[in-house]
């Protein structure tokens, strides 16, 4: 909690206030046993019919001035609490703007999504109570007693002893309960996951005719969260009856101490005063469990707040650099034995590779599953920094460049078609905002998706959530026309193409090749008919690069390649 | 979900299930009497002590035998409130037990057209969360809306006989709070609406960028993806505002009505009180300051429940609705039993037949016509054809994850109706489009056919399937923990999980539904010939779309629109020169 309290900056008066007021209400809430005692000892027992009446109009005026300051104080904590984490969470979703692949992998963007949502939600529940409850809990209960010494000391020793023992009880519960709650939603969690595995994995769960295990295994887990809920269910019932004995026994001895000190006063201290004190007592109970529901949920709102600030916490571990134009070179990409591991696996992902691509060429790359094609690519944009080695884009080392002009140079199609909610033209202007209808249209016309953007109605047409209206191969297309706006100077292509069927890919391919003659271009596959005509064609086998070479030389070359052609074209014939 | 009704029968339905705590129910009430009916007693001998002080000299000796009553009163108070939270507690986690078990075993019985169809969340959220509220409900149900009625009616009873003015005061003016709390609740039911909607907008906003993090990047849109985001969060930050504060109004305002009815309890006993005194009674009432006192505590206490009971009903009532969705899971139609006498499949050969088969998922329409094919034991079977031919739906038939609708399918000469449905998969290896990978250890997902398996005869197994490669990758090796349904894994690793886990126990009948299409032409070759040694011997039906992994086929079976169109050997159907001849070429046109 302490980590995020800098974005309640702007909202100290309100920080302030909101609790302030609720203590004047509390103050106020505190004056009443006064005014009933005041009731009972000056107007019952001198027959002022007059002044209990009076009194009475004091009551109701009491709670309307507390209304007043408790609505005030409500105002103040939802400006403030609401505004605090629509600070938070801006200040999550810049953070996570800033981060780059690798952090992005170790985080996980699932676990971001939650934080920014549910747990930001209980951290403002958590903030807006503590404004408003925190302290008025522990101002009426000390409060009280207070008040009760005033009224006559004697008979309120029974607060000094209730008060510590119904804490004990009331944080003792809390404390051995909290951990066993924890484990109740832990065991919550593992039954949840085996229903939603034994849903997902319906058909495999039955082929194998693990019906019978899967269900032992779940009564287990049922048996022992029911378990777990009984045991904490058991201590934590113990809350009433405890605190309901304490307070009891206090007000029977509060009420015999007072009548020893109404009879030793001789009238010092009156029935009215010993009524006061009997309110006083049952007013610190309620007190006293509405703080224990409350620190239950603000721990809840502590741990969020935690998650919370560990996102923020994090240090982006890449810094780019502030080079905005590429050196005079006659390589567009060079590659000096450069390599990745990724975080936390065994073996590189790409071992130490060099090679040159001149201005102007088209470099396939092709290779099995999980042979580092994509890696790869990705080095080159620098969205993956080499861990070995180094990796020029224009003569500059890629890590030296700002990103802005990194993506101005480098225009990447990512294997995942993904396309934003919004219209197509928004969409399209990804990597540049100020591009006109004409030169989308003809990026559009070179990734042959002109066709699809007329059919839906134009570049105003309204994509759905996740592009849900459009084909895999559609949306393929699109983002290969997304790319092309920008008029990157190097252009990869990274298995981009799968879902389009030959002949469109073969369209697709003459197009890129007549269109951007200037454009160096990278091309992944697993398709040897995409990268045939490629001037240089890299072949990758378990994360090295096996061959360099045109076609016909790999072809005759390199047994991988071959291996890969034939079990493309030849393979069937020599089989068959 | 506050808007959901609960179905007419799961009143009855949930009573049965609480009917098996028979003897803890009526315990349980009669704990509840016994709490409500002391804790209400004993302001009454509080208020008697206080009337002794009042007397002078103080009656001490009675005030000391009071309390010792009143003492002993307040033990028992405990011990039945506890008493009767152990029960409740008992009771409610029973039932959420008995039914989560009950929904559980139902999803293994529920056919797989159900669980096809369904979404998959929401069958989780009946087991799992609407279980948990409806257990919640149940419990606040037993605990608060029992003893809150009780507490209402005995203040009441107790008010009246204390003194019926003042109690009438009180029953007059307490509903007020109500109609205040409902003019809140519907005065806020809009902000509550936009707020709601200003969040659903924000979280779509998050959902989409963050989780495409990786593109913003790419295109370095991260500025204007802040933007974008800033703006739904100034208006999530405006509507929440509205919301919170307006609805937090409730409790202030209902806390004000009670301190009118407290001041008007105050004033009507003090003023009858003061007439008691100069007469002795006031209508009929003997009222004292002790009676006040009194009166003032029930007053309190009858306040307090009124103000629960309309949560707690609510509550209730959403939890019931909770229930009346786990209970029409669990009764949802299961997949029909093994027939009477269904015998066990054993020492299976290999021979398949299917003769006249008909099937469809939507009778308008029907997919598989008159279906027959014979293979026999040892054959390998080649399924092909264009996509939604139904394919992968005759898989579904000869494992009955779905029934024909009319036609035999016989194994050995026995129709798999009449054998028992785990014999019958048993008999059959397959390896499926969607390879389900479990949480668990690479180890424990090879080995879920056989759960004894050593490391090595897995380690053997991956090695047959050609995942030893990436699995030594890992960075725990064949302990590495997978994520449930292997988010942590290429598609192409998975299936080669898959595949593991059919090298590592070989039923006598096979199954290879595209099992390699998301593995490159490489690998994939030389996973075939693991598979042509495994085959040998055995009955295989292979489905795919890559022709060239088909060629070896005994039998390729041609399949358009739920049909067989043409059957034969590879260079058998290339010379006929039909729609077999064209989806071979067609694979190798354009180049």
């Amino acid at each position: 909690m302490k980590r995020l309290l800098k974005y309640l900056g702007g909202y100290k008066k309100e920080t302030v206030l909101s609790p302030l007021f609720k203590l004047c209400e509390a103050a106020l809430e505190l004056t009443v046993p006064l005014v009933i005692a005041a009731i009972i000892d000056n107007g019952i027992h001198a027959d002022n019919t007059g002044y209990v009446v009076g009194m009475c109009l004091l009551l109701v005026l009491l709670g309307a001035i507390g209304l007043g300051f408790s609505v005030t104080a409500q105002y103040y904590a939802a400006v403030a609490s609401v505004g605090f984490i629509a600070k938070v969470r801006h200040a999550l979703f810049a953070k996570v703007q800033s981060l780059s692949y690798r952090d992005l992998d170790k985080l996980g963007t699932s676990t971001i999504i939650t934080r920014m949502t549910s747990d930001s939600q209980k951290v403002q529940n958590g903030l807006n109570l503590t404004l408003r409850l925190l302290l008025r809990s522990p101002f009426v209960v000390f409060g009280a007693m207070i008040m009760a010494f005033t009224v006559n000391p004697a008979p309120s020793v029974s607060f000094a002893i209730a008060i510590p023992v119904l804490s004990v009880i009331v944080f003792g519960i809390m404390l051995i309960t909290m951990p066993m709650y924890k484990r109740v939603q832990g065991g919550t969690d593992a039954v949840l996951s085996l229903t939603r595995e034994n849903l997902a994995g319906a058909r495999v769960v039955r082929a194998f005719c693990k019906e019978e295990s899967e269900i032992s295994d779940f009564s287990k887990k049922n048996a022992s969260l029911t378990d777990m809920h009984k045991r904490v269910g058991m201590i934590s019932s113990l809350m009433n009856p405890l605190t309901y004995v304490v307070i009891n026994l206090a007000i029977l001895l509060l009420v015999y101490l007072g009548a020893i000190e109404v009879d030793t006063s001789g009238g010092a201290f009156t029935q009215g005063e010993v009524i006061a004190l009997y309110n006083y007592m049952s007013q610190i109970l309620v007190e006293l469990i509405k703080l224990a529901n409350l620190i239950i949920t603000i721990s809840r709102a502590i741990a969020s707040a935690d998650r919370v600030a560990d996102v923020l916490d994090i240090v982006p571990s890449e810094t780019p650099g502030s080079v905005t134009e590429c050196a005079d070179s006659t390589y567009a990409v060079e590659f000096r034995s450069a390599g990745i591991t990724y975080d936390g696996a065994a073996e590189p992902a790409l071992s130490p590779s060099t090679f040159k691509v001149r201005w102007g060429e088209t470099v396939g790359i092709i290779g099995g599953t999980g042979s580092g094609k994509s890696t790869l690519v990705s080095l080159i944009p620098a969205l993956y920094r080499a861990t070995e080695g180094e990796v020029l884009v224009g003569g500059v080392n890629v890590n030296e460049y700002s990103e802005e002009a990194l993506r101005d140079l480098v225009g990447i199609v990512p294997q995942r078609a993904v396309l934003f909610r919004g219209t197509i033209g928004e969409n399209m202007r990804w990597a540049k905002p100020e591009a006109s209808d004409g030169e989308i249209y003809e990026a559009l016309k070179i990734a042959q998706a002109d066709g699809i953007v007329r059919d839906k109605g134009g570049l105003d047409a309204e994509i759905e959530e996740g592009g849900g209206n459009l084909s895999g191969g559609q949306k393929q297309r699109l983002t290969i026309a997304r790319a092309l706006v920008g008029e990157p100077r190097i252009l990869i292509l990274d298995d981009s193409a799968s879902a389009l069927d030959l002949a469109t890919d073969a369209r697709l391919r003459t197009a890129l090749r007549e269109s951007l003659s200037g454009t160096t271009v990278f091309i992944v596959s697993q398709r040897t008919s995409s990268i045939m005509h490629a001037d240089k064609i890299i072949v990758l086998d378990d994360g090295e690069i096996s061959a360099i070479g045109p076609h016909d030389e790999l072809l005759r070359d390199s047994d991988i390649y071959r291996e890969i052609y034939n079990s493309q074209y030849g393979g069937a014939k020599e089989n068959g | 979900m506050a808007k959901a009704k609960a179905n007419p029968g799961t009143l009855s339905r949930v009573l049965k299930y609480i009917g098996r705590y028979k003897l803890l129910l009526p315990l349980s009430l009669l704990f509840a009497l016994i709490t409500v009916a002391l804790t209400l007693y004993i302001p009454i001998i509080v208020g008697d002590a206080i009337d002794l002080i009042g007397k002078s000299p103080i009656d001490f000796e009675g005030i000391i035998q009071l309390f010792a009553f009143g003492a002993v009163l307040i033990g028992l108070t405990a011990l039945s409130q506890w008493l009767m939270s152990t029960i409740n507690n008992k009771i409610s986690f029973g039932v959420v037990r008995d039914l989560r078990a009950d929904a559980f075993r139902k999803i293994h019985k529920l056919p797989l057209s159900y669980i096809d169809k369904k979404q998959r969340g929401d069958i989780v959220n009946r087991v799992i969360n609407d279980a948990e509220q409806f257990s919640e409900g149940l419990l606040l149900g037993f605990t608060q809306l029992f003893t809150g009625i009780l507490t209402i009616v005995g203040t009441l009873a107790f008010m009246i006989y204390i003194n019926w003015i003042v109690a009438i005061v009180v029953v007059v003016l307490t509903p007020l709070s109500l109609f205040i709390a409902k003019f809140i609740a519907k005065r806020t039911y809009s902000m509550f609406k936009s707020r709601s909607e200003a969040e659903a907008h924000a979280t779509a906003y998050i959902e989409e960028s963050v989780t495409n993090q990786k593109l913003i990047k790419a295109f370095a849109r991260e500025d204007e993806a802040l933007l974008g985001f800033d703006r739904a969060n100034e208006q999530l930050r405006k509507s929440s505002l509205k919301a919170i504060f307006f609805s937090s109004l409730t409790n202030p305002t209902t806390r004000f009505v009670y301190s009118v009815v407290y001041a008007a309890v105050a004033l009507t006993g003090a003023l009858i009180a003061i007439a008691c005194k100069d007469n002795g009674t006031f209508l009929g009432i003997g009222f004292t300051v002790g009676g006040l006192a009194s009166l003032l505590s029930y007053a309190n206490q009858y306040t307090k429940p009124f103000n629960e009971i309309s949560g707690v009903i609510t509550e209730f009532q959403n939890s019931l609705a909770c229930a009346s969705r786990v209970i029409e899971l669990i009764d949802e139609v299961s997949e029909s039993e093994d027939s009477e006498g269904a015998e066990e499949l054993c020492d299976v050969v290999g021979r398949v037949e299917l003769r006249e088969v008909f099937f469809s998922y939507d009778p308008s329409r029907p997919l598989i016509e008159n279906m027959s094919i014979t293979a026999e034991p040892g054959e390998r079977i080649a399924i092909v054809g264009p996509t939604g031919c139904g394919k992968t739906t005759l898989i579904n038939l000869l494992v009955r994850f779905y029934d024909a609708d009319s036609g035999e399918i016989l194994i050995d000469g026995k129709d798999i109706k009449n054998v028992t449905r785990s014999s019958l998969r048993r008999a059959w290896g397959m390896v499926l489009q969607d390879n389900f990978i479990f949480h668990g250890t690479v180890h424990e997902n090879i080995a879920v056919g056989k759960p004894n398996a050593t490391r090595d005869e897995v380690i053997d197994a991956a090695k047959r399937a050609h995942a030893h490669g990436f699995i030594k990758r890992l960075s725990g090796g064949y302990d590495s923990i997978l994520e449930e349904g292997g988010e942590n894994l290429s598609l192409g690793e998975r299936q080669l999980l898959a595949i593991s886990r059919i090298m590592l126990d070989t039923p006598p009948i096979l199954i290879l539904d595209e099992a390699t299409s998301s593995i490159d032409t490489r690998t994939e070759k030389r996973i075939q010939d693991a598979f042509g040694i495994m085959m040998n011997g055995r009955t295989s039906f292979i489905v795919a779309h890559r022709l060239s992994t088909v060629v070896n086929a005994d039998k390729i079976l041609v399949m358009r629109d739920g049909k067989i169109i043409e059957s034969g050997r590879h260079d058998e159907l290339l010379s006929k020169g039909g729609f077999y001849y064209e989806l071979y070429n067609s694979q190798f046109a354009h180049e």
